[in-house]
């Protein structure tokens, strides 16, 4: 049996790191009845989600079932091995099982057809606690999404790594230096399963592991995009420039991020300019290669972009950290941003039977107008979550509030079941909220 | 005539990890899963013929003597790549028990990188769940199209190319074992074609052995339509001289002349280039000449246009560089 399978955790107590998270998921259990919120553990490979969930079934006696991306998620499989367990108590009687649902962010667009309705059918109708796992809680559908509370695993620092490795090889009764231990510990960056993994292939037919045993088998990182980069800005030659963008994991379009990123470090007016007019030509082979598929035309990129920004750089230092590609954080916000306006026109559409094109086009200004004057109750009608409120109030912390007050509160005696309301019926709210009127025609 | 058929890439694919040259590291390492009768799964990434598959292979074979064809499996991912593949064919074979005794099947996915994300979620579990059973070895180029939650779970060995004296190693190998001789130069040559690609180099011995047994630099260069670096360092010299009349005679003698190809030959100019002792903003220049000759031949113009229109371009840039006079 390999390592990561032999010392999994059994226990919840036996689990590094994220104590908070650990915490979270015990009370849940032990509190758990029918119509509590399912969990969502999300988080990095190798911090420990899978672990908690089977090792929560073992610490309560719970039998589980599992189900992953390996298997078919469409809506009838769900059903046929989660949806009978899931109504029904099993045989034994009060037993309760615990349902796994593994890779609940990769729920596969057509072979998983109608997954993630099936699953949020379980969730509702569950007589059984039930524990979807993730990656990223982003790409989980939000329909899922809100009806979960959402436990967050942080990656491992390496000093809580490090005494577990040390466990192991003293089970193992294998002999370890404490760099070598260290050493693996840090290149797993976060990584406990990795960190194991690469102690296992160190360690694996020698009774003693020193560093140079761990050399090969490093987590394949992003390490050496780092190592790339900094090498632009020492004379080097540009053949061993280009041998070690072989060596880097990634492929010419993500180097030329990192390169485009760091050439902040380079100050003077034209140097700048010499290295940028190289990035752009060595752009341009990277659209060409991607259009045409024709991968040979990546080298001329990689060494352009990097002969290119050499020469600009060698007159500067490289003076700070090297930072990743800004565009990144600001193309998640993109991404993110897109699948909230997608969700909203979608609700909209649907409820007012109205053709997404012409709702964008002609109807998003006055229905903006419309929810800013009464946001509580629209709230409310569409079931608009705090982001999809936001679309249109761009006020963050005003959507937080009303979409957190009407979870408060369910069910209004006398809510409106017809579609939306007259804004006299929202006075109150509104005075609440006048002070962030300013923000009415943002963005449109 | 039965050996002319035999292709020498398999012919001679080391069957056993001691036969290896190169990767030393990787080979040590493995062998001592073989000492121990344990294995974790394995992500081998690296370029195409530095031994990743013969790697693989060599480790069934020793791993379980008689019966590796039963209890391991081959699979190129880019032939099947959708998600269906992961949830029928290797769930299949991971599932069912080893033959023979063994405790665990391997099975070796090629091109793992061409799987798609999803079908790589689904692959993800499949390792785990099945990891009693069946061992994974993945094989890449590019690490970082491998998912995360993958890379986690395997113990990563980073392939590189192989020196030349590796290559050259083998190259005598082969030789002997087939009764040809072959110069000093002509192992130079094949070191030169190969890159760090074995198979490369392979090809080029048995290309150049069915012209003679006696092989010779000059053969091999004409077998596989290269170049000799000194011609291609020649034409260099003349370009960069800004003379264009002598650069065009050089170039058409090694297009029609040898019949070399403008591709071919525009790999070998970008090879000599980069290691090129020029300024850089000149080297920068004629390097982004050449992609767009390499471009504008891939969109189907016309080769011995292109090739004289690079030409021109690149006379131009040395003379403006070397403050030529443009003209002159």
């Amino acid at each position: 049996m390999d390592w990561t399978e032999r010392y999994r955790p059994l226990h919840l107590s036996d689990i590094v790191g994220n104590g908070a998270a650990i915490r979270q998921i015990a009370d849940w259990a032990r509190e758990w009845t029918k119509g509590s919120r399912p969990l969502i553990l999300y988080g990095k490979p190798g911090t420990g989600k899978t672990s908690a969930a089977h090792a929560l079934a073992r610490d309560m006696q719970w039998e589980t079932i599992e189900l992953n991306a390996s298997d078919q998620r469409t809506k009838s499989a769900i059903e046929r091995v989660a949806g009978n367990s899931s109504t029904t108590a099993s045989l034994s009687g009060a037993q309760r099982k615990l349902i796994i649902i593994d890779e609940a962010d990769n729920l596969h667009g057509t072979s998983d057809r109608g997954g993630a309705k099936a699953i949020g059918d379980l969730i509702r109708g569950s007589f059984h606690p039930i524990i979807l796992i993730a990656n990223d809680l982003f790409a989980i559908p939000k329909e899922l999404k809100k009806r979960c509370e959402p436990v967050q695993f942080k990656a491992l620092p390496a000093r809580s790594i490090v005494p577990r490795l040390r466990h192991i090889c003293r089970s193992e009764a294998r002999d370890c230096n404490e760099e070598a231990l260290l050493a693996i510990a840090e290149s797993a960056s976060g990584d406990m399963r990795a960190a194991v993994n690469m102690l296992y292939a160190a360690a694996i037919g020698s009774p003693s592991l020193d560093t140079r045993g761990i050399a090969t088998s490093k987590k394949d990182g992003r390490a050496t995009i780092f190592d790339l980069v900094a090498h632009l800005f020492r004379a080097r030659s540009d053949e061993e420039l280009l041998r070690l963008s072989y060596e880097v994991a990634d492929t010419p379009d993500t180097i030329i991020q990192w390169v485009g990123e760091n050439t902040r470090y380079i100050l003077s007016p034209t140097d700048r300019n010499d290295a940028y007019r190289s990035i752009s030509r060595a752009d341009e082979f990277i659209g060409y290669t991607f259009r045409r598929q024709y991968y040979t035309l990546w080298r001329y990129a990689t060494a352009l972009m990097l002969i290119g920004t050499a020469r600009a750089s060698q007159g500067s230092k490289l003076a700070g950290r090297i930072a990743p590609p800004g565009r990144w954080k600001v193309m998640a916000g993109m991404r993110r941003q897109k699948a909230i306006r997608t969700a909203v026109l979608n609700k909209f559409s649907r409820r007012l039977r109205m053709p997404q094109q012409t709702l964008r086009d002609d109807f998003l200004t006055p229905i903006a107008l419309m929810i800013d004057a009464c946001a509580p109750s629209f709230a409310r009608e569409f079931d608009l979550d705090a982001d999809e409120l936001n679309f249109f109030l761009h006020d963050r912390e005003r959507s937080v509030r009303i979409t957190r007050d009407s979870a408060a509160v369910p069910d209004l005696p006398d809510t409106q079941k017809s579609p939306p309301s007259p804004p006299e019926q929202e006075t109150i709210s509104r005075k609440k909220t006048a002070d962030s009127q300013s923000t009415l025609f943002d963005g449109f | 005539m039965e050996e002319s058929t035999t292709i020498w890439i398999e012919k001679y694919r080391p069957r056993t990890l001691s036969d290896m040259v190169g990767q030393k590291d990787i080979v040590s390492r493995l062998q001592s899963y073989l000492q121990t009768k344990t294995l974790p799964h394995l992500l081998f990434t690296g370029s195409a013929g530095i031994g990743k598959t013969t790697a693989a292979v060599a480790l069934a074979r020793e791993f379980y003597g008689d019966t590796w064809q039963m209890n391991f499996r081959e699979l190129n991912a880019s032939d099947e790549r959708g998600i269906d593949v992961v949830r029928n064919q290797i769930k299949q074979f991971a599932r069912t028990t080893a033959l023979g005794g063994a405790s665990f099947k391997i099975l070796f996915l090629d091109e793992a990188d061409a799987l798609t994300p999803d079908a790589q979620a689904a692959l993800r579990r499949t390792m785990e769940n099945y990891a009693q059973n069946c061992r994974f070895i993945l094989s890449c180029n590019y690490s970082s199209k491998i998912i995360d939650p993958i890379q986690s779970r395997c113990a990563i060995y980073r392939f590189r190319p192989l020196d030349p004296e590796a290559i050259a190693e083998e190259i005598r190998r082969i030789a002997s074992a087939e009764k040809i001789s072959v110069s000093p130069d002509a192992i130079d040559a094949m070191v030169y074609i190969a890159q760090g690609d074995m198979r490369k180099a392979i090809n080029a011995l048995q290309g150049a052995a069915l012209l003679s047994d006696d092989i010779s630099g000059e053969m091999v260069y004409a077998i596989t339509s290269n170049a000799r670096p000194d011609e291609i360092a020649a034409l260099i010299d003349v370009v960069l001289a800004g003379d264009f009349e002598r650069a065009e005679g050089v170039l058409h003698e090694l297009l029609t002349g040898r019949g070399i190809a403008p591709n071919e030959l525009l790999t070998q100019c970008y090879r000599a280039l980069v290691a090129a002792p020029i300024d850089r903003l000149l080297k920068v220049e004629l390097i982004s000449h050449l992609g767009e000759a390499d471009f504008r031949l891939s969109e189907g113009a016309t080769s011995d246009i292109q090739m004289e229109a690079l030409l021109a371009r690149c006379v131009l840039s040395a003379r403006m560089h070397g403050a030529l006079p443009p003209g002159g």
